[in-house]
């Protein structure tokens, strides 16, 4: 089966700094792929690429049998890419109902906007209490919450997130992380996940890549790459 | 009974306040009051009382159907669960329709008004009306999208303009003009945006401070224009071909006992004016709920949650800076009109603050409040003439009391935009 998504040597540029020095990576429909690596590694400018915010200099993407490089992001959101971005960026003035409506910007179809935010208050029972609070008075859990949210309130087939657990306590990500999984069981929403946080990513992940420097040093299946000791000591932090 | 007396004494005291910050407010324009003929500044004490105890009492009333409101709109949700009278229809037909006869009571009494009053208050009314305008097209881009622009008498200039060179040149009418005028002015509005699509916060202030003293400068200097001697002679808009003050004075005087020296073009300028008002505030109001306004409320919050959900920061911004500027461009032509002469010097740095001033007064958003601080600064110019070199100071010191006590402004925005769960 050809794969819901396909990055294909794809290099973005910065002006003249090249972030990503050509990757490649697919995506399955229904799975959760990682994307892993340190801190500037270029893992923000890979999911910004594929929405298409940062466009490729270079390669092409594929998505959903249809090549997607160079389109702008409102047409993608329209097809079901989304991206959670890092940092969250909700609405800090605008109210939680407010925030998850702005999800549905591009949606006209009142009944299934409804029976989505009946589903996303199922996930995070806490939102729907918050309702009418504005954004910016939330917690971080919270605001991840509701970022994740307003996300799924633009109907995605492929959810892209980025470093979700940011700034998070452990017992919140372990939340968030539970409804990540839950999301991809119920809905089978393809998704991208990127972390910081390998060992996390990997229990959810069923593939990886591992970045380094604008590449791709590494892929595989998650319990390989999480098993194989030279590969954590040297990508992973021990 | 401490309880009662803290709850009744409450909104006596909010109302108190509130009097007291309207006398405050309302000081320069009805207690100063400037001798125009001896030019000297005649203190008129007298009304303050009169005007703490009409605020005092507005205010009451206004906390009393504000509550009315609230608990109109929670009954609803505590009914619901027991058999509370439901809301049908009819309810909120008639809701609507006391509305609705306020407001064509106002607009009535708006429309007759000028008839009964001296030329000089029409003309600072007009003068209210046409900052009513300027500021509903500045909010849109300042209030409601937080684009801080700075050089918006650049477009008010392009609409007066734009009637003041095409009658000097090809003779053509008010009425040719005033749809051309706001072209005119939202095309230089997104001329404007398009270099400053990139840029935010006080960047994109420098940038339009500039563009408003380039299009002053091109004004004062080219020749095409009369450089700043300017253009005199701007006619009255049309009235299908007849001279109003011979047709009908005659008829308004003799039969309605009317002031003899009214100038009906004047008044008719007025009528036009308020008529522009009503649109334009329909316009921004209908905006403010579409899915444009939205995308400009989200614009002001956040341009990378914009992005996330599909909407384009940069055709936010366009729209925000065409559509608003359209706006003062359908000022211009008018205040072309009224005021029959214009220079360059009516389009100054200055003149974009005191709109600007409009909207923060206001409170950054809000239509109703907008329409109060156009009413409050449209006004005190008039009335603090002869305080020429204090006027920017009480201005100052307005602001900074304003930011200080009363963030949100004269009247908070209350969004309704998309909290439609
Ligand atoms: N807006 C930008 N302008 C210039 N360089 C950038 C910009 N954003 C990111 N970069 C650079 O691109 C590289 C990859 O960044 P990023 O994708 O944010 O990495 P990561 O998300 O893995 O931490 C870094 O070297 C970073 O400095
Ligand atoms: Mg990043």
């Amino acid at each position: 089966m050809k794969p819901l998504l396909a990055v294909n040597g794809v290099k973005t540029f910065y002006g003249n700094i090249e972030a990503l020095k050509g990757i490649s990576l697919t995506a399955g429909s229904g799975e959760i792929i990682a994307l892993l690596g340190a801190n500037g590694a270029g893992k923000t400018t890979a999911l910004k690429t594929i929405v298409g915010l940062t466009p490729p200099g270079e390669g092409q993407i594929i998505y959903a049998g249809g090549d997607i490089t160079g389109k702008r992001p409102e047409d993608l959101i329209r097809k079901g890419l989304v991206l959670v971005p890092e940092g969250r960026h909700i609405f800090p003035a605008l109210t939680v109902s407010e925030n998850l409506m702005m999800g549905a910007f591009h949606r006209a179809d009142k009944n299934e906007i409804a029976s989505d935010l009946e589903y996303v208050f199922k996930l995070f029972p806490k939102l729907k209490e918050r309702l009418n609070q504005s954004g910016g008075t939330l917690s971080g859990g919270e605001q991840q919450m509701l970022a994740i949210s307003r996300g799924l309130m633009g109907r995605p087939k492929l959810l892209l997130l980025d470093e979700p657990s940011l700034g998070l306590a452990p017992i919140i990500i372990g939340q968030i992380f539970e409804t990540i999984r839950e999301i991809n069981v119920s809905q089978k929403t393809t998704m991208i996940l990127v972390e910081q946080n390998a060992k996390l990513a990997l229990t959810v992940a069923g593939r990886a890549y591992i970045m380094t420097a604008g590449r791709v040093a590494m892929s595989g299946a998650a319990e390989e790459l999480q098993n194989d000791e030279n590969i954590r000591r040297a990508y992973l932090g021990g | 009974m401490p309880q009662i007396s803290s709850k009744t004494s409450k909104p006596v005291l909010r109302a108190l306040f509130s009097a007291l910050w309207l006398a405050f407010l309302a000081l320069p324009i009805l207690v100063f009051r400037v001798n125009s003929i001896s030019g000297i500044i005649e203190y008129q004490w007298s009304r303050l009382p009169k005007l703490l105890a009409a605020g005092f009492l507005a205010s009451l009333l206004w906390n009393y159907f504000q509550k009315r409101h609230l608990l109109k709109q929670e009954s609803p949700k505590a009914g619901s669960s027991s058999a509370g009278p439901p809301i049908t229809w009819a309810d909120r037909f008639l809701a609507r329709t006391d509305r609705y006869r306020w407001l064509s009571l106002l607009g009535f009494g708006l429309m007759v008004l000028p008839f009964f009053c001296s030329p000089y208050a029409v003309k600072i009314l007009t003068t209210a009306l046409i900052y009513i305008t300027l500021g509903l097209g500045l909010n849109i881009v300042v209030g409601v999208s937080g684009l801080l622009h700075l050089g918006y008498a650049a477009f008010f200039a392009v609409g007066a303009y734009v009637y003041g060179l095409l009658n000097y040149y090809f003779g053509w009418g008010f009425w040719v003009c005033l749809p051309l005028g706001t072209l005119s002015a939202a095309l230089a509005g997104l001329l404007l945006g398009l270099p400053v699509i990139r840029l935010t916060g006080d960047y994109l202030a420098i940038v339009t401070l500039g563009f408003g003293e380039i299009v002053r400068l091109l004004l004062t200097n080219s020749s095409l224009t009369m450089g700043p001697r300017g253009i005199g002679n701007i006619p009255p808009p049309g009235f299908f071909g007849l001279d109003l003050n011979e047709k009908f004075r005659p008829f308004l005087v003799e039969h309605l006992a009317l002031n003899p020296y009214m100038d009906l073009n004047k008044i008719w300028i007025y009528l036009i004016i308020l008529l522009i008002v009503v649109l334009t505030t329909i316009a921004a109001l209908r905006l403010e709920n579409s899915r444009l306004g939205r995308a400009w409320l989200a614009l002001r919050e956040d341009e990378t949650a914009c992005q996330s959900v599909g909407i384009s920061p940069s055709q936010a911004k366009l729209t925000a800076l065409t559509l608003g500027s359209s706006f003062a461009g359908l000022a211009g032509v008018v205040f072309a009109a009224q005021i029959t002469f214009i220079a360059p010097s009516s389009f100054s740095f200055m003149d974009s603050i005191y709109i600007l001033t409009i909207v923060v007064l206001g409170g950054m958003g809000s239509i109703s409040g907008v329409i109060a601080g156009a009413a409050v600064i449209s006004c005190l110019p008039e009335f603090l003439r002869e305080a020429e070199e204090y006027r920017f100071l009480i201005f100052g010191a307005l602001m900074v009391l304003m930011m200080v006590y009363r963030p949100q402004g004269l009247i908070r925005s209350v969004r309704s935009v998309c909290s439609r769960s």
